[in-house]
């Protein structure tokens, strides 16, 4: 490899201050980060801008702002790169009158590798769609598509292979397979990123992460930090019992709480401490008399979670 | 040129039932006409071949919307629907893309079309001298057809409404502004057809004449061609994907 000496010390990856707008609508806004070998998840709500910055990584947008290196170089404009390049798009399209032997040999002809026939094998197995290589791509499932753009992707054995939610519509046989064979390529030193909007899907995958939250860059780092920040959060629970006020009261002496909000006839709680909560909530109401009808945590979507990590990075960011 | 690309695109092409549809009509059309024609056998058959058969049907209409369609199915769909990221991620050089692609659908449309080009007049003529004009067609008819593929390529690949835009060129600024400004016919594929045919015809004015001379007309059918496949190339090579967030 004589490409290596140039790019030694590098990042595969590097975003460097990258917006990109639409028009007046901005899906990328001023995000950088650094993404090494091993696997990383690029995770984030849907329509947090996650495709428009694994594009404009993949060479597919131009960043407005701001730079892309991939492998040291720019992306957009040089073709030459995806010799060294796996991209699994998100959209569901393949080539529906192909066959899925044919769809990987296609790719493998155009990576003009030495022996495309063996290449297309290879990548075939390890995506274990050798029982449907010769059916048509248009009657595949959503999991058998999502197998046989990956095959295409990896064919030609690339440094970095970016992924666009590739585990969507896979079942969990599928995405056990699919995450061993990731994880193998990692232990050859690639690159892989895998974009997901569910963090669960990807958090026994991935050891760094980067979270994109409404453009900006929520978090990005450790996987297992980032888990750790999602736990200390403060948790809300709506709570209803028949005296609100008298359970605010005893509530905030328990040190797992920190916060009670009263409003109609509805009582809101902030904790710190999950479980802790959970267990003390219905001894506190009963020490004092008070029948608890209701407890219900009230932000456990992944959204919140995503806004409280924006919150929160940008407080230590010094934005507030 | 990229073998894997340009067979790939005439499967994809060839797949499409609108496609083999509008191929069976673009054949039967001009030669049930022809037929007809020749049945009632009015006027003279080399004026009418030349201007009613070759020039208003078929050069006029048939070729440009036979171009359009296929230029469109060869690059336009795979744009629209995504599919255009599996060739476009893969270290091919960006003419590579546009001249297979191109010379899928000119040679799909011309399979279909230039029988078409000697049957139907040969047809209407009934055994009159045509005195150069089926040659003289033909060949305008070849030339029409790559450089009507080339522009449907390019506006498939630069804009995002390439079938509306075509249809706009062909019937507003070529059929309606043609009629009405002499001054577009600089800038008209359909014109310089039209004059390559009559270059090569050694027919009468007073059964067929073209607005442009032959020389003139060649000339600027090849710039046409050349031009588009630069601009097609250029706007491949900063092609964006628009994603779904």
């Amino acid at each position: 490899m004589t490409k290596k000496a140039g790019s030694a010390g590098a990042a595969p990856i590097v975003v460097d201050g990258v917006s990109r707008w639409y028009g007046n609508v901005v899906a990328v806004n001023d995000v950088s980060f650094t993404i090494g070998p091993g696997i990383t998840a690029l995770l984030g709500p849907n329509g947090a801008g996650k495709t428009t910055l694994l594009h404009t990584i993949a060479g597919f947008l131009q960043a407005s702002k701001g730079a892309v290196r991939i492998l040291g170089e720019p992306a957009f404009g040089n073709p030459a790169i995806y010799g060294r390049i796996g991209l699994v798009p998100e959209r569901e399209a393949v080539y529906s009158f192909l066959t899925g032997y044919e769809f990987v040999l296609i790719a493998a002809r155009l990576h003009r590798l030495p022996d495309p026939e063996e290449a297309t094998q290879r990548a075939i197995r390890a995506t274990g769609m050798e029982e449907f290589q010769k059916r048509k791509t248009g009657g595949y499932s959503k999991g058998m598509k999502q197998r046989i753009k990956v095959a295409a992707g990896i064919v030609h054995d690339p440094a970095v292979l970016l992924l666009d939610e590739p585990f969507n519509g896979t079942d969990p046989a599928q995405r056990l397979q699919m995450m061993e064979l990731f994880r193998k390529m990692a232990l050859q030193g690639k690159c892989i990123v895998v974009s997901s909007h569910i963090l669960e899907e990807v958090e026994r995958l991935a050891d760094d992460i980067v979270v994109i939250v409404a453009g900006r860059l929520a978090a990005t780092g450790d996987f297992r930090a980032i888990r750790r920040l999602m736990t200390d959060r403060p948790y809300s629970f709506t709570v209803r019992s028949s005296d609100n006020r008298g359970l605010a009261v005893a509530l905030l002496a328990d040190t797992s709480v920190f916060g009670a909000e009263l409003k109609g006839d509805r009582l809101t709680v902030q904790t710190s401490l999950f479980s802790e909560f959970v267990r003390a909530a219905p001894r506190v109401a009963r020490d004092t008399g008070i029948t608890l009808r209701e407890l219900v945590p009230v932000d456990e979507s992944l959204e919140s979670v995503f806004s409280y990590l924006v919150a929160h990075s940008s407080q230590s960011r010094g934005r507030g | 040129m990229n073998t894997t690309i340009f067979t790939l695109t005439l499967r994809q092409i060839s797949s499409q039932k609108r496609i083999r549809l509008a191929a069976i009509a673009a054949i039967l059309a001009p030669i049930v006409i022809a037929l007809i024609y020749r049945a009632g056998d009015v006027g003279n058959p080399v004026d009418w071949t030349a201007n009613t058969l070759l020039a208003s049907l078929m050069i006029t209409l048939v070729v440009p919307l036979a171009c359009l369609l296929v230029g469109e199915s060869a690059m336009g769909t795979e744009v629209e629907d995504g599919t255009a990221v599996y060739i476009l991620s893969k270290p091919v050089p960006r003419i590579e893309v546009v001249m297979a692609k191109a010379a899928a659908a000119i040679l799909l449309t011309a399979v279909v079309l230039l029988p078409v080009m000697i049957v139907a007049p040969v047809l209407s003529l009934d055994g009159a001298d045509g005195e150069g004009i089926v040659l003289g067609f033909f060949v305008a008819a070849a030339l029409g057809i790559c450089a009507y593929t080339m522009l449907f390529v390019l506006l498939s690949i630069a804009t995002s409404r390439p079938l509306i835009i075509g249809i706009g060129y062909v019937f507003i600024w070529e059929g309606l502004l043609g009629n009405l400004f002499t001054g577009t016919r600089y800038l008209s594929i359909r014109q310089y057809c039209l004059g390559v045919a009559d270059g090569i015809a050694t027919a009468p004015e007073r059964y067929f004449e073209a607005e442009l001379g032959g020389a003139v007309s060649l000339i600027l059918i090849l710039g046409v061609i050349a031009l588009a496949t630069l601009l097609a190339t250029r706007s491949l090579s900063r092609f964006e994907l628009r994603g779904e967030d």
